[in-house]
C-alpha cells in the first residue's frame, strides 16, 4: 500500500509538473522553469497566470471530491454515491443563476461564494428532509432525498436559464465546469476546506471501518452510528462544496477516483484510513490528466471537463475492474 | 387496509390520470372547458374541436401516458435486477446510448446544407439501436467479468459507459454544426410537443408486447427483492431471470426514448412512490408503478404548456418540479424503511 501511494503521488508531481508544459504551445523544462523563478514576458506570464493557477486549482478540486466521493460511499454503503447526491452542485448551480439573473453578479469571486452557500443550503435541506423521515439511521433515504432535492433544484435551474437566454451565455462557462481561467484567490476558499475534510475523516477513519459492518453491528463496539454518519457527510458535503466554488459543477470525478483506489489496494479489505490517502491522490490525478488532456484533444478550443473526465476515467476503471477479479467494492 | 384488494388501491390514482388526461386536453394556447372536451372526445363537438383534440392535444397526451408508463416500468425492473434503490435507465447507460444513436444519426445522414438525406422517420430506429448496443455492452462485460457481485458490476459498468456515451454526445455536438448541435439538445430534453399518433402506436404496441414477459415473471419479479441465497432457495433462477428482465427493461427505455426523448427522474422515481402508496408485496404494484409513471409525465408536460406562454418548455425539465415535492412529502410523511 506505501508503495502505491508513492508511485501514485510520484505520478501526481510528473502530471502536474507536465501540465505547466502542455498547452496550445508546449514550453521547454527551460522556460518553465525561469518562468517560476521570476522571469518576465509573454511566456512567463502565461505560465505563471493561466497554467499554474488551473493546475493548482484541479489539484484541489480533485482531491476533494475524490475524498468526498469516499465518505458518500462509505458512509451510505452504495457504490452509486457521489457528492452530487448530497445537492452540492445543483444547490450552487440553482444560487449562482439567481445571482446571475437576479442580482447581476458577475465576478468570479461573487459566483464562487453564491456556489458555496447554494451548495451549502441544499445539503442542510437534504439532511433535514433524511433527518425528518427517521433520520441518518437509513442511508438509502438520504441518497433518495440528496437526489430528489437535486433534480427539483436542477429543474428549477433549467427553467429559469430557459426563460432567461442572456443568463444562459453568461453561465455556460461556470455550469459546465472547468479548471481554466480561475483566479487563483479562489484556493483561498478551497483549500482550508480540503485541509479540515482531510484531517477531518483521519479522526474517523477508525469509526468508518466499524460502520461497513451492519448498524447494530457497529453499535454494539461503541461506535455512535448516527453522530459518525452525520458527521462524515458533513465533511464530504463541505469538500464538494469548495470544488464546486471553485470549478464549477464536475462530475463523475467523485464517483470514480474512490472506486480506482479500492482497486489499487493490494490487501483484501483495504482500512480507511488507506483508502482516504489513496482518494485524495487517485482524484488529483485524475483532474490534471483530464486537464491536461482537456487543452490538447480539441485545440485550440477547450474540451468540456466531463466529457475528457469520462475519456480518462472510463478506461481507468474498465482496465481495473478486470484486473482485480473476485473482489466486490 | 390490508384487506383491500388491490384494484380499490389502484383506484385513486387511476381516476388523477383519468381528470388529468381531461384536463391536459383542455389546456392549450387555446382553452376548452370540459363539456366541449367531453363532446369533441365522444364525436358530439364542433369540427373545430374536433381538430384541436383528435389531431393536436390527444396524441401528446396519449404519448405523455405511455412514455411514463414504460420509463417508470423499465426503472422499477431495473432497481429489482440490480438490487439497488438508485439504479434507473439513465444510471445504466440505455438512456445516453440512444443519445449516441440519434447524434450520430443526424451526423451521418446530413447533407452540407445540413438537410437530413434520409426520412426522419428513421431517428427512432437509430435511438433504438444506440440503446440497444450500450444495454447489450454493459451486459456482456458484466457478465464477461468473474467474480465479485453481479449487479454491482452491471452498475459500475453501467456508470461507465454512460459517462463514455455522454462525452461521446458532447464531443460529437462541438465538432458538428450548430444546426444539428441544436437540434440534438431540444430531443435530449425529452418532450411530447410534436406527438403523432405512430409515436403513439409504437410505444402502445411496445408495452402490449411486454406485458406477457410481466405477467409470466410477476412472482420472479416478487422474489428479486430477497438476497441471492434466499431467492435461489426459493426456486429462482437467477441469472436466467435477471438477463430476461434486464432485456425488457432497455427495450421498454429504448423504445421511448426514441420518441420522447430523455425524459429523466421518472424511471427512478416513480417505483418509489408507487411502493409508499401502494406497498411493493402487494398484486398490482407494477400497475400503480406504469400509472405514477404516466402521470408524473403528462403533469409535467401540462405544467410545461402552462408555465411561461407562449413559450413552451420541454416537459423533460419538469418532471422533477412535479414529482420530486411529491416524492419528498411522501417521504416525510411515510416514515417507512427505504433500505
Amino acid at each position: 500500500m506505501r508503495r502505491t501511494a508513492i508511485a501514485l503521488f510520484l505520478a501526481l508531481c510528473a502530471a502536474a509538473i507536465f501540465s505547466l508544459h502542455a498547452g496550445l504551445t508546449f514550453y521547454s523544462p527551460h522556460t518553465v522553469f525561469a518562468a517560476l523563478m521570476g522571469g518576465e514576458g509573454a511566456d512567463a506570464l502565461i505560465v505563471t497566470t493561466l497554467r499554474l493557477p488551473r493546475t493548482a486549482i484541479g489539484v484541489v478540486c480533485g482531491a476533494s471530491l475524490g475524498l468526498s466521493g469516499l465518505l458518500m460511499q462509505s458512509v451510505t454503503r452504495n457504490p452509486l454515491a457521489e457528492p452530487g447526491l448530497l445537492g452540492v452542485n445543483a444547490g450552487g448551480a440553482l444560487f449562482v443563476t439567481f445571482g446571475v439573473t437576479v442580482f447581476g453578479v458577475a465576478s468570479l469571486a461573487g459566483i464562487g461564494i453564491a456556489a458555496v452557500l447554494g451548495a451549502l443550503a441544499a445539503t442542510a435541506l437534504v439532511f433535514s428532509i433524511s433527518a425528518s423521515t427517521g433520520g441518518a439511521g437509513n442511508p438509502a433515504t438520504t441518497l433518495l432525498a440528496g437526489f430528489t432535492v437535486a433534480a427539483l433544484l436542477a429543474s428549477f435551474t433549467q427553467t429559469l436559464l430557459l426563460i432567461d437566454e442572456t443568463a444562459l451565455e453568461t453561465l455556460l462557462f461556470w455550469l459546465s465546469g472547468s479548471f481554466s481561467d480561475r483566479p487563483i484567490g479562489l484556493l483561498q476558499l478551497g483549500l482550508p476546506l480540503l485541509v479540515v475534510g482531510a484531517i477531518g475523516s483521519f479522526f474517523l477513519a477508525t469509526p468508518l471501518d466499524v460502520l461497513r459492518l451492519d448498524d447494530a453491528s457497529a453499535r454494539s463496539v461503541g461506535v455512535n452510528v448516527g453522530v459518525v454518519r452525520l458527521a462524515a457527510l458533513g465533511l464530504a458535503a463541505l469538500l464538494a462544496a469548495g470544488a464546486v466554488a471553485m470549478a464549477g459543477p464536475v462530475l463523475f470525478l467523485g464517483l470514480v477516483a474512490p472506486h480506482l483506489a479500492r482497486r489499487l489496494t493490494d490487501g483484501v479489505l483495504p482500512s480507511t484510513r488507506q483508502l482516504i490517502v489513496l482518494s485524495l491522490l487517485m482524484g488529483a490525478l485524475i483532474a490534471v490528466l483530464a486537464d491536461i488532456l482537456a487543452r490538447i484533444i480539441v485545440a485550440p478550443g477547450e474540451a468540456p471537463m466531463s466529457a475528457v473526465l469520462a475519456l480518462v476515467g472510463v478506461p481507468m476503471l474498465i482496465h481495473l475492474l478486470h484486473r482485480r477479479k473476485g473482489l466486490a467494492a | 387496509m390490508a384487506g383491500v384488494s388491490p384494484l380499490v388501491r389502484l383506484l385513486p390514482v387511476m381516476l388523477i390520470v383519468f381528470v388529468l388526461t381531461l384536463a391536459a386536453t383542455g389546456i392549450g394556447s387555446s382553452f376548452m372547458p370540459p363539456e366541449r372536451v367531453v363532446a369533441a372526445l365522444a364525436g358530439q363537438g364542433s369540427r373545430m374541436d374536433e381538430v384541436i383534440v383528435w389531431t393536436l392535444r390527444l396524441p401528446r397526451v396519449a404519448l405523455a401516458i405511455l412514455a411514463g408508463a414504460a420509463l417508470a416500468l423499465a426503472g422499477a425492473l431495473l432497481q429489482r435486477v440490480v438490487r439497488n434503490p438508485m439504479a434507473s435507465p439513465s444510471v445504466l447507460g440505455i438512456t445516453d446510448g440512444a443519445a449516441v444513436g440519434v447524434v450520430l444519426f443526424l451526423w451521418l445522414f446530413s447533407d452540407q446544407a445540413n438537410n437530413l438525406t434520409v426520412s426522419i422517420h428513421w431517428q427512432p430506429l437509430a435511438a433504438i439501436a444506440g440503446a440497444a448496443v450500450f444495454g447489450t455492452l454493459v451486459i456482456a462485460l458484466a457478465s464477461l467479468d468473474r467474480g465479485g457481485s453481479k449487479p454491482l458490476k452491471i452498475i459500475l459498468y453501467g456508470i461507465a459507459l454512460a459517462a463514455l456515451a455522454k462525452a461521446a454526445v458532447t464531443l460529437l455536438i462541438i465538432l458538428g454544426p450548430v444546426y444539428r448541435a441544436s437540434q440534438a439538445l431540444t430531443w435530449l430534453t425529452g418532450s411530447v410537443g410534436a406527438a403523432h399518433w405512430q409515436d403513439v402506436l409504437a410505444v402502445g404496441l411496445a408495452l402490449a408486447a411486454v406485458m406477457p414477459v410481466l405477467l409470466l415473471q410477476r412472482l420472479t419479479i416478487r422474489q428479486l427483492v430477497l438476497d441471492p441465497q434466499s431467492a435461489a432457495v426459493t426456486g429462482l433462477s437467477l441469472d436466467r431471470a435477471q438477463v430476461c428482465l434486464l432485456a425488457v427493461a432497455v427495450f421498454l427505455t429504448a423504445i421511448a426514448t426514441a420518441h420522447v426523448g430523455a425524459i429523466g427522474f421518472v424511471g427512478l422515481v416513480a417505483p418509489h412512490v408507487a411502493r409508499i402508496f401502494h406497498g411493493q408485496f402487494r398484486s398490482g404494484y407494477l400497475v400503480s408503478v406504469a400509472l405514477t409513471g404516466s402521470f408524473l409525465v403528462l403533469a409535467a408536460d401540462t405544467l410545461a404548456r402552462i408555465i411561461a406562454p407562449p413559450l413552451e418548455l420541454p416537459a423533460g425539465a419538469l418532471t422533477a418540479l412535479v414529482g420530486a415535492p411529491l416524492f419528498l412529502y411522501l417521504l416525510v410523511k411515510g416514515r417507512q424503511s427505504h433500505a
